[in-house]
């Protein structure tokens, strides 16, 4: 069976509270430790500025406030649970970002949101990726 | 809600240089000294939340900052504490690194979005290397709270 020993969930400013329940749902019936990884994706964030509706430094600010937001949400459903966490925030290229994760905590399974824009984790990670 | 960092943290709750050199004795030292100010009204409370937070995470979030912090009635209202570490203390950080700023949050149990904004808007305005370096030669309670008002969007 594949070991849920250390799992990383990766989150974008997408990510919603549904996800985060069921992530540390699981790893509270594996006993397993959380990393939570938020990503703020420059080249998504770039793209956006370009469209020109808001300065990409107004994206910027709203993205990690937000990621905050995300990672101590996590974190506070996990204390809550009895789940043992560890909070990232990185900038950058997500797909580099995840996979520098899993081989520097020796990750066993990743646990992304489906709708993300998230193609490339699921077809270039290194270790099995869970859609929630 | 908007939520300001300086409208929180009070020129008597920050402290230039603490002594403890251990994670649990530095967040001692600051509930004690919380408690002398009557921001907690409840030490030992206080401690066990922050205790088991730190079981179960590390609070040191890498770059020489630790943000210990819970959710406890043993104090009434969003609280915020400073402590600088001139030796660095092991908080377990995700760099490796001693944590030299030490902000200690703590919140009732039912004011969570306060909490959980207080702690994105800290630990934002932290990612910063400036303002780090401006907290670390900081004087005077007071001039570690106008960096903070200045910086602080």
């Amino acid at each position: 069976m594949k070991s849920f020993e250390k799992v990383l969930l990766v989150m974008t400013d997408e990510t919603d509270q549904s996800v985060i329940n069921t992530a540390v749902a699981i790893c509270r019936k594996e006993k397993s430790r959380l990393y939570v990884l938020f990503i703020i994706d420059s080249r998504r964030i770039n793209r956006l500025g370009r469209k020109g509706r808001q300065k990409i430094d107004d994206i910027y600010r709203q993205a990690e406030e937000t990621g905050w937001q995300l990672l101590y949400l996590t974190e506070d459903e996990a204390v809550e649970n009895g789940v043992w966490t560890s909070l990232h925030f990185e900038e950058g290229n997500v797909t580099n970002s995840v996979n520098r994760y899993v081989e520097s905590y020796g990750i066993d399974v990743i646990m992304v949101r489906r709708k993300d824009d998230m193609r490339r984790v699921f077809t270039d990670a290194p270790v099995s990726v869970i859609g929630l | 809600m908007l939520i300001k960092i300086s409208d929180f943290l009070k020129a008597d709750a920050i402290f230039m240089d603490i002594k403890a050199t251990e994670k649990l004795d530095v967040i001692k030292e600051l509930a004690e000294k919380m408690v002398a100010i009557n921001m907690v009204t409840d030490r030992t409370a206080f401690m066990n939340a922050l205790a088991k937070r730190e079981n179960l995470e590390s609070t040191g979030i890498g770059d020489g900052i630790a943000i210990p912090h819970a959710r406890t009635n043993a104090v009434q209202n969003l609280v915020l504490a400073f402590a600088r570490s001139p030796e660095g203390v092991d908080f377990s950080a995700i760099d490796g690194k001693p944590s030299h700023l030490i902000f200690l949050i703590a919140s009732p149990e039912d004011k969570k979005s306060e909490y959980i904004m207080a702690l994105a808007k800290l630990s934002r305005l932290l990612r910063k290397e400036p303002i780090r370096e401006l907290l670390k030669s900081a004087a005077s309670p007071n001039e570690i709270l106008n960096i903070i008002k200045k910086h602080e969007e």
